[in-house]
């Protein structure tokens, strides 16, 4: 980690440092043998991504602009899917469910992944491999087969978590479907159990890339076990927590399967509708193609200002890290 | 697969040739091994049939996919039209059916279709067309199946009937009849059996009540119910090919709409939803005493709940006869091997074979020839208390209307159920969800 920081330093590092010795040719690479080699080495994936990735993407765009339908007829209309998808309320419902349930997944997602991850690198703990081996576990597990196991414990009437509620004295059930921020937090707390371990792994892997030195040295000034925490495992873990965290943003804006689980039409307020659950529903229930093209790019753009911002924070961050 | 048909073409000619000369003379036997796929949801395509089709046609393979409901009559079939590919046979709900009738440039039409003399042996003769076998189905579950162009893309392997699954013990305890016909008297009309409901809910203990117990167990399924027992849903059929939508004037909907809601308000039912695990657990615990059930939830009653055998019983729903749900098999207008394709779903949509699948999983004939079969008539289910299930089915479907379905049906009824959710869960009173209703179906119509 550390070394990594230094060559984001130093501005001049170049990005392929395997081919120093090569002499300057106007477009480096290209032109040469070496070059046209390398094509045809990126050329399996070039393929594959125009093929996968560009053109769905050009073509979705493409269809943005029409009444489409897949089967029948198509009309070009221009703007109008974009101005509708503006006036549409359950756009912008969807905008803020969506935030909202980000919000209440990643955050305290990454509390309790660093404290895991302290608790993992404590080196008195026993049978490390076999915590670190089970942290995973959720991440592969089916969602449905999640959904199925979180709708017995936020059961309205038998659920589990509403069960001991009443045990302290809770006379009211918690409706963890039809509430708003219940359900947000039934689905965050989906999220947060299935990303949680991977998210951990990686704190605990930029952990105990922290060089010891560092400890041992805090604690012959005197630092206490939280000091030592904040004032050097925190600072070192930077990077890491803004890779967390733009990872998480850009998972946290593709939320689909746990609120469809829990209603496939986002419920009936449409009080967990999520973009991405607003756009499969547009396209196809209501088989809305071309509309929910056009939320497709608006998720794009969403996406392309988050990453921005990520860029400029994450900036500022390593910069930090240099001084 | 492809190469082997190739391979055999010669024989495959020969075989052409028998059964275009000499349809009723000799069965073909240059059997060429054939693969029939089928892309299918759930139970609709049974196991232990699929395996006497094999022992009848060792040269047929059946090769089944099953998906999700959704995203097979949503997404995958969508995706197998626009790419002029797909399987020999795919299986679509009735939920469905309003969507893929405006398209019939995506499946075979089966009035063109003539059975091969392959099921002689199995009673099904050479030479039968769709508009042969129509008689043998129910009238109005047979139209779900045509198509606006009238050609018929679908043939209808069961109907899902509705009638009330009542608890014949918490009856007992709310001193109400128990006897299935005495049950049905209680609710000549909806507003009958909201009234029963009230009474259930008047001899409920405090204890009770506090616990969530009610009479139904969600009181937004009576919507549906109503809407299948009139004439005309969504759609008004004014000739045009996709009808004229008529969900904001339909007396129908007004009517299925304020009952519901009337049912609601008068706090009859628990306002568990179906399918989640509260469902399943107040089934065992009797925390609700009727559920409006189809033919096929009987087998998901029985598996979720095998304690509470006996306890149930089945009486007539309120008004006349019910439907939800049930399936028609299809064949895609780019299947492979249309021919087989067509010979087995002839044979596996007989009414023999619907009995069968009738007698071992509970998914009701759509086959109307059976009604009177004794052995459909005769049949009595002892989980609940020997009802003659049958019968109380066969009753039941028989009593509806044709009812035209449009393209765009299952995202207004999601509307709907959304604004019938909405006041059910106290989020906003009946006008105010009506009025949200219609925004949101202005937008579905519109945009």
């Amino acid at each position: 980690m550390s070394q990594v920081l230094e060559r984001k330093g130093s501005r001049k590092a170049p990005l392929t440092p395997w081919k120093k010795s090569k002499k300057q040719e106007v477009f480096p690479g290209v032109k040469s043998l070496n070059g046209r080699w390398g094509l045809l080495f990126v050329a399996p994936f070039l393929l594959m991504f125009l093929i996968f990735g560009l053109a769905p993407v050009i073509y979705s765009v493409y269809i943005s602009f029409f009444h489409w339908d897949p089967l029948g007829g198509s009309e070009f209309t221009g703007l109008r899917n974009f101005s509708l998808l503006l006036q549409d309320s359950d756009f912008w419902l969807a905008i803020r469910n969506t935030f909202s349930i980000w919000a209440l997944s990643t955050f305290p997602q990454m509390f309790m992944a660093i404290g895991l991850a302290v608790i993992l690198r404590n080196s008195r703990l026993k049978a490390k491999s076999f915590f670190r081996t089970i942290l995973l576990v959720p991440n592969i597990t089916s969602v449905i087969a999640i959904t199925i196991v979180f709708g017995q414990l936020f059961g309205r009437d038998f659920g589990i978590i509403n069960g001991i509620l009443s045990l302290f004295g809770v006379g009211h059930h918690i409706d963890f479907v039809e509430g708003v921020v219940p359900s947000h937090i039934a689905i965050a707390t989906m999220i947060t159990w299935r990303w949680i371990g991977y998210n951990t792994l990686i704190f605990l892997a930029s952990m105990l890339a922290i060089p010891d030195e560092l400890f041992e040295s805090a604690a012959v000034d005197g630092a206490t076990k939280w000091q030592q925490f904040r004032f050097v495992t925190l600072p070192q873990l930077k990077n890491t927590i803004t890779f967390v965290l733009i990872v998480g943003t850009i998972g946290g804006l593709q939320v689909f399967a746990e609120p469809q689980q829990l209603a496939a039409d986002g419920g009936s307020s449409k009080q967990f509708l999520t973009l991405t659950l607003f756009l499969y529903n547009q396209a196809f229930v209501n088989n809305k193609y071309g509309y929910a093209a056009a939320i497709g790019i608006m998720i794009t753009f969403i996406v392309l200002i988050i990453s921005v911002i990520n860029f400029f924070i994450t900036r500022k961050i390593s910069n930090d890290g240099t001084r | 697969m492809r190469k082997s048909w190739k391979a055999k073409s010669g024989l495959a000619i020969v075989a052409a040739v028998a059964i275009s000369t000499g349809v009723l003379t000799t069965p073909a036997k240059a059997a060429d091994p054939v693969t029939i796929t089928i892309w299918t949801f759930g139970d609709v395509i049974q196991r232990n049939l699929v395996a006497e089709y094999k022992a009848l046609h060792p040269e047929v393979t059946l090769s089944i996919k099953k998906s999700d409901l959704d995203p097979l009559n949503g997404t995958n079939m969508v995706t197998a039209c626009t790419s002029r590919t797909g399987p020999d046979i795919v299986a679509v709900e009735v939920s469905y059916s309003g969507y893929w009738r405006s398209y019939p440039k995506c499946f075979q039409d089966l009035r063109q279709m003539k059975t091969s003399d392959a099921n002689v042996s199995a009673g099904i003769a050479a030479g039968i067309s769709a508009t042969d076998i129509k008689k043998d189905y129910l009238a109005w579950r047979w139209e779900q199946g045509v198509a606006y162009d009238d050609s018929v893309i679908g043939i209808p392997t069961d109907v899902g009937g509705l009638e009330v699954a009542y608890r014949v013990d918490l009856f007992k305890k709310a001193g109400l009849p128990t006897e299935r016909n005495a049950v049905a008297k209680l609710w000549p009309t909806w507003d009958a059996f909201i009234a029963t409901g009230k009474k259930y809910m008047t001899k409920l203990s405090a204890a009770d009540k506090k616990a969530g117990k009610g009479f139904i167990d969600n009181t937004g399924t009576i919507y549906a119910a109503i809407m299948n027992q009139g004439t005309e849903k969504y759609y008004r059929n004014d000739g045009t090919d996709t009808g004229k939508l008529i969900y904001d004037t339909n007396p129908q909907v007004t009517k299925a709409w304020n009952t519901t809601i009337k049912a609601t308000e008068t706090g009859i039912g628990t306002r568990i939803g179906q399918y989640t695990s509260d469902w399943n657990i107040g089934m065992n615990k009797g925390t609700f005493a009727t559920i409006l059930a189809p033919a096929w939830m009987m087998d998901y009653i029985k598996a979720q709940a095998p304690d509470t055998a006996g306890k149930w019983d089945i009486a007539n729903l309120p008004v006349s006869g019910g439907n939800q749900g049930g399936t028609q098999l299809t064949i895609p207008s780019y299947a492979k091997n249309k021919q087989a394709a067509y010979d087995f779903l002839t044979w596996y949509l007989a009414p023999e074979q619907e009995l069968k699948v009738f007698k071992t999983y509970g998914l009701f004939p759509a086959a109307s020839a059976t009604y009177k079969d004794p052995a459909l008539l005769n049949f009595k289910d002892p989980f609940f208390n020997n009802a003659p299930v049958g019968q109380i089915y066969a009753n039941g479907v028989t009593k509806l209307k044709p009812i035209f379905e449009g393209k765009l049906q299952r995202a207004i009824d999601q509307a709907i159920g959304a604004g019938l959710g909405r006041v059910a869960a106290k989020k906003m009173d009946a006008k105010k969800s009506w009025a949200q209703v219609l925004t949101d179906l202005k937008k579905v119509v519109n945009n």
